[in-house]
């Protein structure tokens, strides 16, 4: 089972740093990263990261509001059109997605797209079936950074 | 069943024979007061006399403002020397507001704070802790005089110290004790910690809370905590302090002593009494004070008389838990809005933290009343479409409730600054 870490942030200066900060101290990598905001002055920072469950145990800590929440990672090939053969393949699947965001790999042909489902094991054997490869956590988290 | 059984279920008509005699006595004694002598109305009122007990409110209004401006002697209507005690705010801005004492003043009050307890089923067999600061604070000294005049074994135990607490209710067999709502919440962590249940390794089974307006959940999360009986204590050092108005075992409403004070309820805007059974100030007149009468003295605490007879037999009517200050109230697109309208709706919700904030501000010419809530930590999963839904739920309720819709913005859990004592909720930044 892979995690992401989700933190619910305000849209003010330096909020974002407390939380990379925390990472920092800990010596946590972060493998990849991306931010949600609303309209309403607050938004979800999604982090993958090297050890989520120490991130997530420090930011509560550290007063933030963080979660464990589970995600789904497939392998896409990391050319021209590597992301639209995924994409239809996830569509044939019948995988209908919250949010998404993707990671390079620099082992130079393939990237990570990581996926925001409500229901994580149809979605594992929806892709599975159509022969799309869900990478293990490990590899996720362990990610070597560019 | 009564401590004082004639006095507490006299008949209406006679109760307010007694109102007009003791009001007529107390204009009297108001009038040595530097402050009262020089009012007009009140020496007209003496002269022509009082005949039923409506006619208070042709009395003027007493204010905090007018109780602090007249500080310290204005509203003293007797000599120096017969006065035995005072107590007095922080007065952390501006003067502080003190009351004073004499003899009778203090065994009237012991009086008052006995027959609450008594209605309250407290018995001169029980032994009674009080976790209230002793001092200025008329927690502490109210309660330990009205707890030794009903006769039992009191622990003036003071605030805070929660390990001692434990301790003297354990060695002394504590029966019933008195604080404020949230102490007790640490109180029962620090039981845990110990790895004690209050239900099992204490005796108690009656708490007294008051001093600050809490709501019935809170209360049965307090008695399920405990196992016990928990009863609401209402009062104001103005009016002496608690005994002012106390819940019977019946725990439906507060019998305010109406030996002891002209109770009236007006709406804060005209001044005028509201019908009964509606929501207005508590406005309130001394009856046995000597050494400092107040007369028509404006709480700015919101409550409502409750409707019907109590089944415990007591003529003294009841008012509802404080639903807030009238000096809290803001006007907004027409609509008078209370904070407390606004806490109701957010403490009832599961999701969110006990801290939020109210800032009015004008955004484009138009005025918007904007609601920052904590969203709690525990409940955050970090899916943002059950934080939306949060937002317009939040929205739709407060919406419903004061009439105005509200812009609701979630914040991070302890990102709205403490204050220091009574918490500061509103913040006005309008163009005016």
């Amino acid at each position: 089972m892979t995690y992401q870490v989700s933190i619910f942030l305000e849209n003010k200066l330096g909020h974002l740093e407390k939380v990379t900060a925390v990472l920092k101290e800990a010596q946590i990598n972060i493998r990849s990263l991306h931010l949600n905001h609303t309209a309403n002055g607050w938004g979800i920072l999604n982090l993958v990261v090297s050890d989520p469950e120490l991130a997530y145990q420090l930011l509560n800590k550290g007063g933030m509001s963080a979660a464990l929440r589970e995600i789904v990672v497939v392998k896409m090939a990391d050319k021209p059109g590597g992301l639209d053969d995924l994409l239809k393949d996830i569509v044939n699947a019948g995988v209908n997605f919250t949010n998404a965001y993707g990671r390079v790999v620099n082992d130079g042909d393939s990237a990570f797209f990581v996926i925001d489902v409500q229901d994580i094991p149809e979605a594992r054997a929806k892709l599975t079936n159509v022969g799309l490869e869900i990478i293990a956590d490990h590899l996720v988290y362990g990610m070597p950074s560019l | 069943m009564y401590w004082e059984k004639e006095l507490e279920v006299l008949d209406r008509k006679n109760l307010e024979k007694l109102q007009v005699e003791r009001l007529m006595a107390t204009l009297r004694q108001a009038v040595n007061s530097q402050y009262y002598g020089k009012i007009p109305e009140i020496n007209k009122a003496i002269k022509s006399g009082i005949h039923s007990i409506e006619q208070v409110r042709e009395l003027p209004f007493t204010t905090k403002e007018d109780l602090r401006g007249d500080f310290p002697w204005g509203f003293l209507a007797v000599d120096k020397r017969e006065v035995v005690r005072l107590h007095s705010s922080s007065g952390t801005t501006g003067n502080p507001t003190v009351v004073y004492h004499n003899r009778h003043d203090l065994d009237s009050w012991a009086n008052l704070m006995a027959r609450s307890l008594f209605a309250a089923g407290v018995r001169d067999t029980d032994v009674f802790q009080n976790m209230a600061g002793y001092g200025l604070f008329t927690g502490g000294l109210g309660f330990q005089y009205g707890v030794e005049k009903l006769g039992c074994l009191s622990i003036p135990a003071g605030a805070g110290n929660s390990l001692r607490q434990i301790k003297l209710m354990r060695d002394y067999g504590t029966t019933v004790a008195h604080a404020i709502p949230s102490y007790l919440g640490r109180l029962f962590d620090v039981f845990k910690e110990e790895g004690l249940d209050p239900r099992k390794d204490t005796k108690l089974h009656t708490l007294v809370i008051g001093a600050e307006p809490h709501t019935e959940e809170h209360r049965l999360r307090i008695q399920e905590m405990f196992g016990v009986k928990a009863y609401n204590s209402f009062g104001l050092s103005e009016m002496n302090g608690p005994g002012v108005a106390f819940e019977c075992t019946e725990q439906n409403g507060l019998h305010i002593w109406e030996d002891a004070y002209v109770v009236e309820i007006i709406d804060p805007v005209t001044l005028q009494p509201v019908t009964d059974g509606e929501i207005g100030e508590l406005v309130m007149t001394t009856l046995d004070r000597r050494a400092m009468p107040v007369i028509r003295y404006r709480t700015r605490d919101l409550t409502r008389f409750l409707p019907g007879e109590c089944k415990c037999g007591r003529t003294h009517r009841r008012l509802d838990r404080i639903a807030g200050r009238s000096d809290d109230m803001f006007i907004m697109k027409g609509c008078n809005v209370f904070p407390m309208q606004i806490e109701g709706v957010l403490m009832k919700l599961p999701e969110v933290g006990d801290d939020y904030r109210i800032m009015l501000e004008t955004i484009d010419d138009q005025d918007e009343m904007i609601v920052e809530v904590e969203v709690k930590k525990d409940w955050f999963k970090g899916d943002l479409s059950v934080l939306d839904r949060l937002q317009k739920h939040i929205t739709h309720l407060i919406r419903d409730e004061v009439l105005v819709r509200p812009l609701i913005k979630l914040v991070e859990p302890g990102s709205i600054p403490k204050t220091e004592g009574k918490a500061v909720r509103v913040f006005d930044h309008r163009k005016k």
